[in-house]
């Protein structure tokens, strides 16, 4: 038998004290010495990392913040410019629900021809109820044109220029505006005020008239087309010992908020003051 | 030089400001006169005449806008320049205590002359439901409007005539 060599020995000793060392590492009863060992090595590691990532923060941290201070001012401007979109779209979308309502308005009357016109302001004096609408003789309007939308009566054109018209409503003092009642067959007039609030004139003391009646243009005096809507009685003034009974009415239109109008084209207004004056000379 | 003729742009802006916004934002009946505030801003750091040229100027734009006679608004705009001239400098030397009387002046004066008018030609336009429902909202509504319009024509003064101030 062949006899083992010193440097064998020592190699299968070297083998099995790395086995025996890998078996208990793998076994985990080497993790307490390596617990020893590892330990202040990590804390080292933790502690110079941190002290690191400060230093590199420092340094790096103020150019993100600068970086996200311009991204969040390039968001909000955009932003900005998004709602400032919305607006205009809402603005746009409110326009066109208005032009549309006016379109129905004009198809429900197809015999007359209508001149679409926005309004671009208010009379200045605050006893006087007039709007501004921004087309004038160039676009077709001419003085006495009746003006409505599709909720009713608005008044008729009491001044022109080129480019811009100045429409005396129905709630004027100076506006009369001849009406029947939707129900009955009785004409009475509709008279506007200083203040704005139109009340029904004229009316026969035997005609019943009721809180919510329906006032319609009559086509009398030939300042307006007949079947117009102008408003609804709120409430009723009647007293025994007066020719005619009178009431409050609530028009159709609210001219606060009026934004636009359709004037009516093709309609004739007729002048009948010579007739008139001559009944009274008489 | 351009000090005598500022007043036409101003007046024309403040007209189509008048009759777009400032008509709208009511009171009651009553709204707000901002071409007699500037007209009264003016005149009471005026010392010359150059006062009723913005009166004129302002009478005449809101005539073209509005259904009232010209002779309305620039006749109450003229009044309020010829009630600055004669107030200037008499009331303990302070020009705002000096516009709010001009103002309450000239606001009333304005009223009264409008009602007077309608009334000629008709319309049921009685004085106490003038002075309620139109006369005291818009003194209100001016009173509310006439330390900016002070503060935004004296600015306009300065600009226009350095050197030339009176406070």
């Amino acid at each position: 038998m062949k006899p083992v060599s010193p440097g064998t020995l020592r190699n299968a000793v070297v083998v099995f004290i790395v086995v025996g060392i890998l078996f208990l590492a793998v076994s985990g009863f080497l993790r307490p010495i390596l617990g020893v060992v590892m330990d202040p090595f990590v804390a080292a590691q933790r502690w110079l990392s941190e002290r690191f990532m400060a230093v590199y923060d420092f340094f790096t941290l103020p150019r993100d913040v600068t970086a996200l201070i311009q991204r969040n001012n390039e968001l909000e401007d955009e932003v900005a410019n998004l709602q400032s979109q919305i607006i205009q779209l809402q603005q746009q979308l409110r326009e066109a629900d208005i032009l549309y309502s006016l379109l129905d308005y004009a198809r429900s009357r197809p015999a007359d021809q209508y001149i679409a016109a926005a309004v671009i302001g208010r009379d200045p004096s605050p006893f006087l109820q007039y709007i501004i609408i921004d087309h004038g003789s160039d676009d077709g309007v001419r003085y006495g044109m009746p003006v409505v939308t599709q909720q009713g009566l608005v008044g008729r054109i009491e001044a022109v220029t080129a480019s811009a018209s100045r429409v005396q409503l129905i709630s004027d003092s100076g506006s009369t505006v001849n009406v029947t009642l939707q129900n009955q067959n009785a004409d009475a007039l509709v008279q506007g005020s200083i203040t704005g609030d139109i009340t029904l004139e004229m009316l026969n003391q035997n005609v019943n008239l009721n809180v919510g009646d329906i006032l319609l243009t009559s086509g009398l005096g030939g300042n307006y087309p007949s079947d117009i809507l102008v408003g609804q009685v709120v409430d009723i003034k009647k007293t025994e010992n007066e020719l005619f009974q009178s009431a409050y009415v609530q028009p159709m239109v609210d001219f606060k908020t009026l934004r636009a109008v359709l004037v009516i084209k093709n309609f004739q207004t007729t002048n009948i003051s010579p007739l008139t004056s001559g009944t009274t000379m008489q | 030089m351009i000090a005598n003729y500022i007043c036409i742009p101003v007046m024309f802006v403040l007209s189509v400001l008048q009759s777009t916004v400032i008509s709208r934002i009511t009171l009651i009946n009553g709204s707000a006169d901002v071409v007699m505030l500037a007209v009264a801003a003016w005149g009471v750091k005026e010392k010359g005449f150059n006062t009723f040229m913005w009166a004129l100027a302002g009478g005449l734009f809101i005539s073209i806008i509005t259904a009232m006679p010209f002779y309305i608004p620039v006749g109450t705009y003229l009044f309020v320049a010829f009630l600055a001239k004669i107030l200037f400098g008499r009331i303990w030397q302070s020009p705002i205590f000096m516009l709010i009387i001009v103002v309450f002046a000239g606001t009333i004066f304005g009223h009264f002359f409008s009602l007077f008018y309608l009334q000629i030609n008709g319309a049921a336009a009685g004085l106490m439901a003038g002075l309620q429902n139109f006369t005291l909202p818009s003194l209100l509504l001016n009173f509310f409007f006439l330390f900016p319009m002070y503060v935004m024509i004296s600015d306009l003064r300065k600009w226009v005539l350095p050197g030339d101030d009176y406070e």
